[in-house]
């Protein structure tokens, strides 16, 4: 459903469209950069706090890296659909699915820091910041693929 | 992202960053930061101009601290704004690269 869905938000001149609110990526590091642009818009759009955007922008470049690396492993035309929605129960919230092997990031053994840090282990820093900019983090195995819930607090 | 040199007193070497250090940041500047860490002793870290810091980033900057540490330097880090800072101090990596937002205290912490 997702594959779908990306190819009817390409435009006729090939260049991926996006409703306001929602942003479909291909699985390719370079798609990244539409990120932080997308995030600026509704910051704007919204009047999201500084602190709030920032946040989002820096749990979705360590999600959607770890999807485009890990989940799809090098496939590059897969599709990412991230979805913002306003204000629920003091949360600002993003979703995001795709279409890679079911897997819970947030299973993920909590990385010991210093441990990373001295270079005794390699990786899990990524995940540690998200679970540290958000405010609520939420899994769910879809038919397609998986499911990422992200809530940050609208208080800022 | 942008990365400039500039060799001050007391043989620091001030290393200014200039946009975002994400992954594509990061891969920009890597090669330049290792050739750094492995030839510079008391290394500045200038992130007055740094937007966004992720993963990647702090990848980055913990190799480099950890290659001078073992080469008998001290690397510190000045000038990183609100949010840059929660993202170094949320991640642990202020045991290792104190941060400073007072130029002058940020160079003494080198000698």
């Amino acid at each position: 459903m997702l594959q779908r869905e990306m190819e009817q938000s390409m435009t006729v001149d090939g260049v991926n469209r996006t409703s306001e609110t929602e942003l479909t990526l291909r699985s390719q590091i370079s798609d990244l950069a539409r990120v932080p642009p997308w995030i600026e818009h509704l910051g704007l759009q919204y009047s999201l706090p500084s602190s709030t955007t920032f946040a989002m922008d820096l749990c979705l470049e360590e999600v959607l890296s770890n999807i485009i690396r890990h989940g799809y492993a090098g496939k590059t035309d897969r599709p990412i659909v991230i979805r913002y929605e306003p204000v629920q129960e003091k949360f600002f919230v993003l979703v995001i699915d795709d279409e890679a092997p079911q897997f819970n990031p947030l299973a993920a053994e909590e990385v010991n820091v210093e441990e990373t840090l001295d270079g005794t282990r390699v990786g899990g820093l990524g995940i540690h910041l998200l679970r540290q900019f958000a405010a609520s983090l939420k899994y769910e195995p879809t038919p397609a693929g998986n499911r990422l819930i992200i809530g940050f607090s609208a208080a800022g | 992202m942008q990365m400039a040199t500039e060799q001050l007193a007391g043989d620091v070497t001030k290393v200014v960053f200039d946009g975002r250090f994400d992954i594509a940041g990061a891969d920009a500047v890597d090669l330049k930061m290792n050739v750094i860490a492995g030839s510079k002793k008391f290394v500045l870290i200038d992130m007055q101009k740094v937007s966004f810091l992720g993963s990647m980033g702090l990848r980055t900057i913990v190799s480099a601290a950890r290659t001078i540490k073992s080469r008998g330097g001290k690397m510190a880090v000045f000038g990183p704004d609100e949010e840059v800072e929660k993202v170094l101090t949320m991640s642990g990596v202020t045991a290792m690269v104190p941060i400073h937002h007072d130029i002058q205290t940020a160079i003494a912490s080198l000698q």
